[in-house]
């Protein structure tokens, strides 16, 4: 659901330059410029982890790094907010937290 | 150690602002902030990567700031986390603890500016963790600041003039808005002796005048008196049961209506990130518009721990016009106490300030009074609903807590670990205070706030591995 910006055409936004990435195994294009959790919102991915408590979904919620509701697996590394960290080339970002820790 | 004459943590109207007055009067400043780029949440900038052409009002202003920043001698350390302000006895100087890529582990400094700002408040109810359900903020981000949208058929719900905006820039960007509903009744009554505050605002009419105008043009329905009252779906929001609400806002059973959503959009103001206040403790009062104990400060902002200020929507929510005299003043202060400037010298200008104060005083106070939130919207949580999403805490167990003999917030902290989590009771910490007064028929200020330790943000283990070898070098 990306959208070209415009309010009152006093805004518009074009995207960054075209970024390959790994979304669950799966090639993703994205946009530099683009958080993780715009990209997965985008891929239709609302899940981006569960709660090991009981496995519960959560994703994004306040956006602004509060709420560390929409934790995701970055390279390898788990438990990074996704709606704090930019997209880079050759990123792979799993949703698949069963295995970590807290 | 690296040092500096004044720290200023966060980068939004209030930091910037006490930043460009401090380094005019030559006062050295290291000013940090967690995001890439300055401008806090009100000014936030889109993405370098994007090509954006802006022409707004509201952007002109954000680069003329930018610009005198730019052009100060201020410090900027962009991307750097603050997860603790220590004393040092041996230097009697104020720590202040960091992690980021490009960042000195430690700065010290006599004097720091806190301006952290806030982040939207939450109201639980059924269904208010499942994806789908963002604040406001939220969606402002995605809209204006990513270029995405949250959903296509969108029910906003909450109270005050944040809402409207996320609604008019949802129909903007192409969504369908099934309706706003306002919890709040009675509003034109509750506003009209504040009258007198709306002269000179004229900038903030024509905003709310544009907002209300996008609701008018596509029909949407602007319901005052209703709240979103459940959210229900598989993994993920896809229909959202709304209500009437009676005149302290418990919702009335037979009015509930289902409408099918992609996303839930709530707004019930702002809480200001209080944390570095907690952990300093110093002297708190209970604000009953926010909901939350805030930071007592003296006429230059600065709270009863000597050198800590207190600036902007972090010290008591009152928007960026305010915060950002708020942080001239401190700013101001501090130049005072650490002699480059005497109090007589900045005589004109503080009374000049002072005037422009007041008057965004009286506005903040008048929205505070308007848009305060109804003590029965806490009763929307079911004894299954989840309070402390971190830890998935029900309602049921805080309770069970209560009964239990808990009498104080940090009484069900110790119980339940609700508000120990990752967001260490950002979002449920003034829910539990409400849950609280309602169940022990106290108020809200009886039930004290969530103390909170070092580090106020999850950190690398690293992080701490790096401090231990530096101080025993």
């Amino acid at each position: 659901m990306r959208i070209e910006i415009k309010t009152g055409n006093q805004l518009r936004i074009k995207r960054g330059k075209p970024v390959l990435i790994t979304v669950n195994q799966s090639k993703v294009t994205a946009y530099e410029g683009e958080l993780v959790s715009t990209v997965l919102h985008c891929e239709g991915i609302h899940v981006f982890q569960r709660k090991h408590m009981n496995g519960k979904p959560s994703g994004i919620y306040c956006g602004m790094g509060i709420c560390y509701e929409c934790l995701v697996k970055i390279n390898g590394v788990p438990n990074i907010r996704a709606c704090q960290t930019p997209v880079t080339d050759g990123m792979m970002i799993s949703t698949d937290n069963a295995e970590d820790s807290l | 150690m690296k040092q500096t004459e004044l720290i200023i943590i966060g980068a939004g109207p209030a930091g910037i602002q006490a930043a460009i007055t401090a380094s005019e009067l030559e006062v050295e400043v290291t000013l940090i902030d967690s995001q890439p780029s300055v401008g806090g949440q009100y000014f936030k900038q889109v993405p370098e990567e994007f090509n954006i052409h802006d022409s707004s009002s509201h952007q002109k202003q954000a680069s003329e700031l930018f610009n005198k920043l730019n052009n100060s001698r201020v410090k900027y350390l962009p991307e750097t986390l603050v997860w603790g302000i220590f004393h040092n006895p041996k230097t009697d100087l104020w720590q202040v603890t960091l992690q980021g890529e490009s960042c000195p582990s430690r700065i010290e400094s006599a004097f720091i500016i806190i301006a952290t700002g806030a982040y939207d408040r939450s109201i639980p109810f059924p269904g208010w963790d499942l994806p789908g359900v963002i604040t406001a903020g939220a969606a402002q981000i995605m809209i204006k600041n990513q270029g995405i949208l949250p959903g296509k058929q969108v029910i906003v719900s909450g109270t005050g003039p944040l809402q409207l905006a996320a609604a008019s820039n949802l129909i903007e960007a192409g969504a369908k808005v099934q309706a706003v509903l306002e919890c709040n009744q009675k509003l034109f009554i509750r506003g009209i002796h504040h009258l007198p505050s709306i002269w000179g605002q004229w900038r903030r009419l024509q905003e709310g005048f544009q907002y209300t105008e996008n609701l008018i043009k596509t029909k949407t329905p602007y319901r005052i008196g209703w709240s979103v009252i459940k959210a229900d779906g598989f993994e993920k929001v896809e229909e959202a049961t709304i209500g009437k609400l009676d005149s302290v806002g418990n919702p009335i059973q037979k009015s509930y209506q289902k409408i099918a959503v992609d996303a839930v959009v709530v707004g019930y103001g702002l809480t200001p990130s209080t944390e570095f206040f907690r952990l300093l403790d110093v002297d708190m009062r209970y604000s009953k518009s926010e909901g939350i104990f805030l930071p007592k400060r003296n006429e230059f902002f600065q709270t009863n721990a000597q050198g800590i200020y207190a600036v902007g929507d972090c010290a008591g929510i009152g928007g960026a016009k305010l915060a950002m005299q708020e942080g001239k003043i401190a700013a101001i202060d501090v130049a005072v106490q650490s002699g480059k400037t005497s109090l007589t010298n900045m005589e004109t200008t503080l009374n000049q300030i002072e005037r422009k104060l007041n008057r965004e005083q009286k506005f903040a106070k008048m929205l505070g009074e308007i848009f305060s939130l109804p003590d029965g919207l806490f009763s929307f949580a079911q004894p299954d609903t989840i309070i402390c999403r971190c830890e998935q805490i029900s309602l049921s167990e805080i309770k069970e807590a209560i009964s239990f003999g808990a009498q104080s917030v940090t009484d069900i902290k110790n119980i339940t670990r609700s508000g120990m989590g990752n967001c260490q009771g950002r979002t449920c910490g003034s829910i539990l205070s409400q849950i609280l007064a309602k169940e022990a028929r106290c108020n809200p200020e009886d039930c004290q706030y969530l103390n909170i330790r070092p580090p106020v943000h999850p950190i690398l283990v690293e992080t701490i591995e790096e401090e231990t070898t530096e101080v025993l070098s």
